[in-house]
C-alpha cells in the first residue's frame, strides 16, 4: 500500500468519526425532541417550568472570565446572575434561592440571589470540552473543583 | 545464547516512563492562556509523537497514553472524575499507536500532524462517550460540541507536527545514534 493511499485512509477515518460524532448527536436531539428543546436547560420557578435557554440566548450577555487558583485554568463563560434576569426581574429573584442541579453527576448546588448576584463571587457558566455548561464560581466553598457542577441541565428558583 | 524476551527493554520502559511523566507536567505546568477545548493537545501529542518515534515500537504511545493516565488520574487532573481521565490518556496513546500503524513514519510532519489529529480526537470521543454513558445533557452542537471536536483535530494535528520536527531536530543533533549506544 501507497503512503499516498494510507493518508486518504486516514483522513477518511478522521471524517468518519466527525460524521459519527455529528450522526449520534442529531440522532438524540431527535429523539429528544419531545420534550424540551434539545440542549437546552431549563429554568422552574417554584416548580413550574419558566424557561430553557441556549448558546443563542446567551450570546447577547457579557463574557467574563477568572482563573482558578486550584490548576491556574481560565474558566470562561456567562454570569449565572445574567442568564436569570434574561427571564427573571430583580425584584423576582430578590431573597430568592436558586438551585443549579446536573442529573448525570448527581450533583446539586444551592446559592442564595445576594451571592450570585454579587460580581466577586463569580458564580458563572463555563463551557466545558465537551459541549455542556459547567457551573464555576469563585465562591467560597465553592472555589474548588470537585465543588462545581458539570453538565448543569437544570436551574431551580425558589 | 541468551534471548531477550521481553518486547520492551528496561531501558525503553524507563524512556516511555519518563515521557509519560512529562506529560503530566506539560499538562499541569505548560497553559496557553487562550479558553478553546483542547488546547493542551498541542504540548503533549507532541511529546507522545517523539516517544513514539524514540521507541519506534507498535505499543510505545498506548503505554505512555496509559501510564500518564494513570499519573492524572492520581494527581487529580481533569474534571470528569479519575476514569475519565485515564480512559482520556489511554485512547490518546492506542488512537496513536493505531494510527503509527497504518501511516508509519512520524518523523514525516504530515504523517505526524494525521496520527496526532487522530490521537487527539480518540480523547475527544472518550469524553463524549462518557457524557453520552452517564447521560449527560446534549452538548450545545453549534457553540460547543462541534467547535470542540474541531479544535480537538486542530490541536491534536500541531502537536503532532511539532512532535515530527522535533524527532527531525533530535536526529540531526545525533541523539538516536547515541541511544543506539546506550541501547
Amino acid at each position: 500500500m501507497s503512503q499516498r493511499t494510507r493518508i486518504i485512509i486516514a483522513v477518511g477515518v478522521m471524517a468518519g468519526l466527525v460524521v459519527l460524532v455529528l450522526g449520534v448527536e442529531l440522532l438524540r436531539r431527535q429523539m429528544a425532541a419531545d420534550t424540551l428543546e434539545p440542549g437546552s436547560i431549563p429554568i422552574y420557578v417554584r416548580g413550574k417550568l419558566l424557561a430553557s435557554f441556549l448558546p443563542a440566548d446567551l450570546e447577547p450577555l457579557t463574557g467574563v472570565s477568572f482563573v482558578d487558583d486550584e490548576e491556574g485554568k481560565t474558566q470562561q463563560g456567562w454570569m449565572l446572575r445574567d442568564v436569570l434576569l434574561l427571564y427573571l426581574t430583580r425584584d423576582a429573584l430578590q431573597d430568592a434561592d436558586i438551585t443549579v442541579s446536573s442529573s448525570s453527576r448527581e450533583k446539586s448546588v444551592p446559592f442564595t440571589w445576594a451571592e450570585v448576584d454579587d460580581v466577586e463571587n463569580m458564580v458563572m457558566f463555563d463551557l466545558s470540552g465537551r459541549g455542556t455548561l459547567k457551573l464555576v464560581s469563585k465562591l467560597e466553598g465553592f472555589d474548588i473543583r470537585d465543588a462545581w457542577v458539570q453538565d448543569v441541565d437544570r436551574i431551580d428558583v425558589d | 545464547m541468551k534471548t531477550n524476551k521481553h518486547y520492551f527493554s528496561t531501558f525503553e520502559l524507563i524512556l516511555l516512563t519518563l515521557f509519560s511523566a512529562l506529560v503530566v507536567v506539560a499538562k499541569i505546568a505548560l497553559r496557553f492562556p487562550i479558553q478553546v477545548p483542547g488546547h493542551s493537545g498541542l504540548f503533549w501529542v507532541a511529546i507522545v509523537i517523539v516517544a513514539a518515534g524514540i521507541v519506534p515500537k507498535r505499543g510505545a504511545a498506548s503505554l505512555v497514553g496509559f501510564s500518564s493516565g494513570i499519573l492524572a488520574a492520581f494527581l487529580g487532573l481533569g474534571d470528569f472524575g479519575a476514569l475519565n481521565t485515564w480512559l482520556s490518556y489511554t485512547m490518546v496513546g492506542a488512537g496513536m499507536d493505531l494510527a503509527l500503524w497504518l501511516l508509519q513514519d512520524p518523523e514525516n510532519v504530515l504523517v505526524a500532524a494525521l496520527v496526532g489529529a487522530l490521537g487527539h480526537t480518540a480523547k475527544f470521543l472518550v469524553k463524549w462517550v462518557m457524557g453520552i454513558l452517564t447521560g449527560a445533557p446534549l452538548g450545545f452542537v453549534a457553540l460547543g460540541l462541534l467547535w470542540s471536536l474541531f479544535t480537538y483535530l486542530v490541536f491534536g494535528a500541531l502537536g503532532g507536527a511539532l512532535g515530527a520536527l522535533t524527532l527531525r531536530a533530535l536526529r540531526k543533533a545525533g541523539f538516536f545514534a547515541y541511544l543506539a549506544e546506550k541501547r
